[in-house]
């Protein structure tokens, strides 16, 4: 039998930067990305995949970090909300969250961007059927979700424009 | 957050390898959306953890026209089955239950395998896949063995899989006409999960996720009786969606609308 192994090394590539690591089995992608790596914009909440605050973007899609080992991350690409700006140009999906006022202590805000930006990836033109489909996995206790849904859908118009532009 | 004791790995693409490794304490892991929460509290405590992503065959949706039937590995994702092309041809209602199972994030790491063994009573594809009549395939050192869904899931918790065995793929054959599933879901989970299947001749009716395990029933068209006293029979749960009452009236009530009798 292949006898088991405790830590691994994983090469991954995490907001743009190449990463070797040697990882104990046991670490989870939060505990991976919020103490070794710093990147403490991902939030830990409930760890049972119910509250979305730890979501991040794995190879495109959404992931919850609290609940996935980081030995899986193995020859992928990661996003974090770190990931998102560009100097201090805000992502539009940050920009959106701001103008909506989408957000009021800021906790789950992370979460709920970076699902917003897993699904306007993989649907640009996403209609308000699935904004309410891939949002409802994420729990805010303050907004009352309607800030939020307009501002997915506001980032979406923009990005879908954006991308006409590009066309033309 | 809760630290993870120390855990073991084997990973291999050799689904020999990966069967070898397998026994009760070496726990056959996937997606990790039921395992790695499940080892968070404590509930699960595996030496280690024994990683079926890396066998192709485990990932594989194949087509077999002539059977009339479509094989899924057991490690595909709610994701990828949802939005497989064949998928959605041949088992259109089993790809909109994929494509609403738990959310977002579930359904991009979460696997059919993991969904079925886990046996989560509160689960949409258990349901369906009873009412499609299919069937597992099951592998061990020891050899193979095919059974029914409705085998496989023998409790709450529980399936008929030996500590060294695994799905390896579950087979649909193509969905009948007069198929439908519908379900009440307040929170992450299904609160109640009915799968029909309506032909000129019969009603077949499968109620999951309120009861242990799917549970159905084959009856005449327009037998409102043995349809009533079917729903009354049946042992629902008891839980923080609501008490057995209230979901034994959510289901008369889908049922009357459903299927036009008087309940």
């Amino acid at each position: 039998m292949t006898a088991p192994v405790t830590s691994t090394v994983i090469r991954f590539r995490v907001n743009g930067h190449d990463r070797e690591m040697l990882v104990p089995v046991r670490l989870t992608v939060a505990e991976l990305l919020r103490d070794r790596l710093g990147l403490t914009g991902t939030k830990v909440s409930c760890e049972m995949q119910v509250c979305g605050a730890c979501t991040v973007v794995v190879d495109g899609d959404p992931v919850s970090s609290c609940a996935a080992l980081a030995c899986d991350l193995d020859g992928t690409e990661v996003l974090t909300v770190e990931g998102l700006a560009q100097g201090r140009d805000l992502h539009p999906v940050q920009e959106a969250f701001m103008e909506a006022n989408a957000l009021q202590c800021g906790f789950c805000t992370p979460g709920f961007i970076m699902m917003a930006v897993a699904l306007l990836d993989a649907h640009p033109d996403a209609g308000a059927e699935d904004v309410r489909e891939w949002m409802d996995g994420n729990l805010c206790r303050c907004t009352g979700y309607a800030p939020i849904e307009t501002a997915v859908t506001l980032a979406a118009s923009r990005l879908t424009a954006a991308t006409a532009e590009d066309g033309q | 957050m809760a630290v993870l004791p120390e855990l073991g790995l084997v990973r291999s693409g050799d689904l020999d390898e990966v069967l070898a490794a397998v026994d009760y304490d070496h726990a056959a892991y996937a997606g990790g959306t039921e395992l790695v929460p499940a080892m968070g509290l404590g509930l699960r405590r595996p030496a280690a953890i024994v990683d079926l992503k890396r066998v192709e065959a485990l990932k594989k949706i194949e087509v077999d026209a002539e059977v009339g039937s479509v094989t899924i590995g057991a490690a595909v994702t709610h994701r990828r089955l949802s939005d497989h092309p064949a998928v959605r041809e041949h088992l259109p209602t089993l790809a909109a239950a994929a494509s609403r199972v738990g959310n977002a994030r579930v359904r991009s790491t979460g696997t059919v395998g993991g969904n079925l063994c886990f046996a989560e009573p509160r689960s949409d594809l258990g349901c369906v896949l009873v009412a499609l009549d299919a069937t597992a395939e099951v592998r061990s050192t020891r050899g193979a063995r095919t059974l029914s869904i409705d085998e496989l899931i023998v409790g709450a918790f529980e399936t008929s899989l030996e500590p060294d065995e695994i799905l390896t793929a579950v087979a649909v054959p193509f969905e009948p006409p007069g198929m439908s599933y519908w379900k009440l879901q307040s929170y992450e989970r299904p609160t109640l999960g009915v799968a029909l299947v309506v032909s000129a001749d019969q009603w077949e009716v499968t109620v999951g996720a309120a009861t242990e395990r799917p549970t159905r029933a084959v009856l005449g068209v327009g037998d409102a009786a043995g349809l009533a006293a079917f729903v009354d029979r049946l042992e629902l749960s008891d839980d923080m969606t609501g008490p057995p009452d209230y979901k034994r009236s959510v289901l008369r009530a889908h049922l009357q609308r459903a299927l036009g009798a008087a309940l």
